[in-house]
């Protein structure tokens, strides 16, 4: 057992979330363990030589790397949760299955 | 036979174990808090991977951006939001078996492909120094750094535009 599988049960965990979930807040959470599974694999697999014909990714770029990943994922979430509360505002509902205005405008 | 446990195996076990168990509370709770309180706690084990992959620098600024900015700002939706009365559940679910086969599939394809490529014991590597970090962000990753600072400055107006744009 290594990090992959790891990865892969908190990626799929994530994935479960957001197609079972109801309610916006959980969906994102959701989208959160995705992201956050998914950069967790992609620092640990950057620094394997067996992955790369130059033997493995630079530490400093791994690390530059995951910190743009982090700053861009941040800024989703952040705009994420402003569209979240800006629609229950207006709409005061909060459940995915209720969210159908964008659907139902002809 | 007497197993022989390193520091590296016992933080890789309890990570595996804190990390897989604070997701699946995230993802099966009925309680938005306990969600909130998990959803810290997952974002505390990926600072956790990121130092087990000796990424110090990346441990310490999951713990800024995430743990302290957007797990505050979950709880700060979560207040606006949420009018309910404390310990009622209110988080609902479909659970379906098409939702648990598109998981578990997707993940064990990932698994599959990558099994044969990734040793179980990972290389030791070097910590890479603010110095090095800072020269690779000022000088080849510069134009990433330059759109992803001007993505963050999108965010912001973004997140401004849609707060303000109400009027009484």
């Amino acid at each position: 057992m290594n990090f992959v599988l790891v990865a892969s049960i908190l990626f799929g965990l994530g994935l479960y979330g957001v197609l079972s979930r109801r309610d916006v807040i959980a969906v994102l959470a959701s989208v959160e363990l995705m992201l956050g599974a998914a950069t967790v694999m992609l620092v640990g697999l950057a620094g394997l030589p067996s992955l790369s014909s130059q033997g493995g990714a630079d530490p400093g770029t791994i690390e530059a790397t995951g910190l743009l990943l982090l700053v861009m994922a941040a800024a989703a979430a952040a705009v994420g949760l402003a569209l979240l509360v800006a629609i229950a505002r207006s709409t005061g509902r909060t459940r995915t299955d209720e969210l159908t205005d964008v659907r139902d405008r002809p | 036979m007497i197993a022989e446990f390193s520091a590296s195996s016992i933080a890789f076990w309890l990570l595996s174990a804190v990390s897989i168990g604070s997701a699946a509370v995230v993802v099966f709770t009925r309680d938005v808090m306990r969600l909130a309180i998990s959803l810290g706690v997952f974002f505390l084990t990926v600072a956790g991977w990121y130092l087990y992959f000796t990424h110090a620098f990346l441990a310490v600024a999951q713990v800024f951006l995430y743990a302290g900015g957007v797990l505050v700002l979950v709880l700060f939706a979560i207040m606006f939001l949420r009018r309910s009365k404390a310990g009622e559940p209110i988080l609902e679910s479909r659970h379906s078996t098409d939702s648990v086969v598109i998981a578990v599939g997707l993940g064990f394809l990932v698994v599959m492909s990558l099994r044969d490529r990734v040793p179980i014991a990972l290389p030791q590597q070097a910590f890479p120094t603010t110095t090095e970090l800072a020269d690779i962000l000022l000088g080849p990753m510069l134009p990433h750094l330059a759109a992803v600072s001007l993505l963050l400055l999108v965010a912001c107006v973004s997140v401004l535009v849609v707060f303000g744009g109400e009027r009484e």
